[in-house]
């Protein structure tokens, strides 16, 4: 379907190109060798600053320091729970929303809400309802006779909290494409499945699962991914507290870099992270390396 | 259990479920929009001991005035100014390429393709750090344009388009070309007016991770001159302490804004991000 036509014929789509491929290469390419490069340096303080060559120091430090195996052991908590229970409540909310009535419209755009809702903001509000003096969640509770909880401010809850808000604020993003998904099942096959008797559970387990097999691995890894960078509840509530409970690998990262203005040990962790990231896009393009994306 | 009941079991069960789905939903919103008309003392007396009251809107409008004060009408306008320059250059530059890409095939048209996957299969979150160093070396530190450039060219827009432009068919490109226009007048006057509702759905998405964007905006450009509504919303807590209604009042304009073009386009929305229109 090339359409060739002489000696502009690679001219042209070059200039098309150009200010895209610059713009991914410069600012999301180069990053990722940059991040790589410059965690093999540690800044000098004093006598005049600059940095210095150090190789593969700062993997060292990091794989000695309790903090940093702290941060691993959360993040890695946090990523068992947070990416399933997200997946499975939008799988539940795609089946619920898929189904025909007459308010179905306003119905799936009252669930949308919080895909409008940036999570800074979500995090700010959430903060204030789990306060626990005066939040609401406590407030709620007090009428059912359920002492305050800590929420937040207790190391045990604090993570959970958090996963919380990003749930509250994530499942229905993932729920679109999963319902997305689901009509594309041609009802026909339902159909098929209802006149030799399945019930219920049958059509979902045997006919829903299976087409929708792509689409949920597709979500499951762009969902793991984006957990996987986590950090605004962090920054805003609790700065990766109480003792440690909420610091995660991106706001180790961010504390390292920002608070502690040790550039050579934040771009270890994210160079860590980064390949945990391209790790998860590798189980992506395996799983769905049939996949078709092109219609060329 | 009386028939009629048992017959419509499953009906009743879906409503229930989708209602107490709602409640968690909008609940917190509506919360924070009713409590954003009260004071601060006000908000407390409904709260301890709760009442339902708290979901009732209340008619003080101070902490709107205040906030407003304390400058986040800048980091609206600000905002508002860096997402139009972010939606009109992202929306040019990555038509181009979604065009050249379905329209042209080189040699090396497969890299570039593998090269727009893996950049918006990285979050962008991830590069925020080594991208500081960058924008530092680039002296772009604190300005518009850090919040600006990095973020125009975007894989996944780039795909957007692209997927478009595959569906425009030859003919009509060839009779364009019979006319003499040139590829840039193919692009500019034949594709692009084409591509309205790609034009809508992308610029959307283009909107919304600049407006989503926190940590980026948060370490590129510090100074309260370059603030967007993200930082100057997390930032009110840290400098003056919380005060409860100017966070309710900041977080119901920086959440009520983009939700208004969101629902207005929501079917473009959809279909650009899932590639699908819900029936």
């Amino acid at each position: 379907m090339s359409l060739r036509t002489g000696q502009e014929k690679w001219i042209v789509p070059v200039l098309f190109l150009l200010p895209a491929m610059l713009g991914l290469c410069v600012f999301r390419l180069y990053p990722i060798f940059l991040s790589v490069w410059e965690s093999l340096f540690i800044e000098r303080f004093g006598s005049g600053g600059g940095r210095i060559f150090v190789g593969l120091e700062n993997y060292g430090l990091l794989l000695n320091d309790v903090v940093f195996w702290r941060s691993v052991r959360a993040t890695a908590i946090m990523t068992v729970v947070i990416n399933p229970v997200q997946i499975a409540l939008a799988l539940g909310l795609a089946l619920l929303l898929q189904r025909q009535s007459r308010h179905i419209r306003l119905i799936r755009t009252l669930f949308l809400l919080p895909v409008g809702v940036a999570l800074p903001i979500a995090t700010v509000i959430w903060g204030l309802m789990l306060n626990p003096n005066t939040g609401l969640i406590n407030g709620i509770l007090a009428v059912f006779h359920i002492p305050p909880q800590p929420f937040l401010t207790s190391e045990d809850q604090a993570l959970w909290a958090i996963v919380g808000i990003a749930t509250w604020k994530g499942v229905a993003f993932w729920m679109l494409f999963l319902l997305a998904g689901l009509q594309d099942i041609p009802t026909s096959l339902y159909e098929a499945m209802r006149v030799d008797g399945a019930n219920w559970w049958q059509r979902f387990r045997f006919l829903t699962l299976p087409m929708l097999r792509r689409t949920i691995l597709f979500v499951l890894v762009a969902d793991t991914a984006a957990n996987f960078v986590l950090v605004a509840p962090m920054i805003i509530l609790t700065q990766g507290g109480p003792r440690q409970s909420t610091n995660v690998l991106m706001y180790e990262a961010y504390r390292s870099g920002f608070q502690f203005q040790d550039f050579g040990r934040a771009m270890a962790v994210v160079a860590i992270l980064t390949t945990i990231s391209l790790l998860a896009i590798a189980a992506q393009v395996l799983l769905l390396g049939n996949r078709k994306w092109d219609s060329k | 259990m009386n028939i009629h009941v048992r017959r419509n079991w499953p009906i009743i069960a879906w409503y229930a479920t989708v209602v107490a789905g709602i409640i968690i939903t909008i609940l917190p919103f509506a919360w924070a929009a009713a409590n954003s008309l009260r004071s601060t003392e006000d908000i407390f007396r409904e709260m301890s001991p709760f009442s339902l009251r708290s979901f009732m809107p209340g008619n003080d409008f101070s902490a709107y005035v205040e906030i407003f004060q304390l400058g986040f009408g800048r980091a609206i306008l600000n905002t508002l100014f860096v997402c139009f320059v972010s939606v009109l250059g992202g929306l040019l530059v990555n038509s181009m390429a979604g065009f050249a890409l379905a329209r042209f095939s080189f040699k090396g048209d497969g890299l570039i393709l593998a090269l727009v996957f893996v950049t918006f299969a990285v979050p962008q979150d991830a590069l925020a750090m080594p991208l500081f160093i960058l924008i530092r070396q680039l002296g772009w530190f604190d300005s518009f344009t850090a919040l600006i450039v990095p973020g125009i060219a975007n894989g996944l827009i780039i795909f957007l388009f692209r997927q478009f432009f595959l569906g425009i068919p030859k003919e009509l490109i060839e009779a364009a070309q019979v006319d003499g226009l040139s590829w840039w007048g193919i692009y500019w006057e034949i594709c692009l007016p084409m591509a309205k509702s790609v034009m809508i759905g992308a610029g959307l998405l283009l909107f919304v991770f600049q407006w989503e964007s926190f940590l980026w905006p948060l370490i590129a450009a510090p100074s309260s001159e370059f603030h967007l509504v993200q930082v100057a919303l997390a930032r009110l807590s840290t400098e003056h302490g919380v005060v409860w209604n100017w966070q309710f009042a900041a977080s119901t304009i920086a959440g009520g804004l983009p939700l208004l073009f969101i629902f207005a386009f929501q079917r473009q929305f959809v279909s650009a991000l899932t590639g699908v229109e819900l029936k």
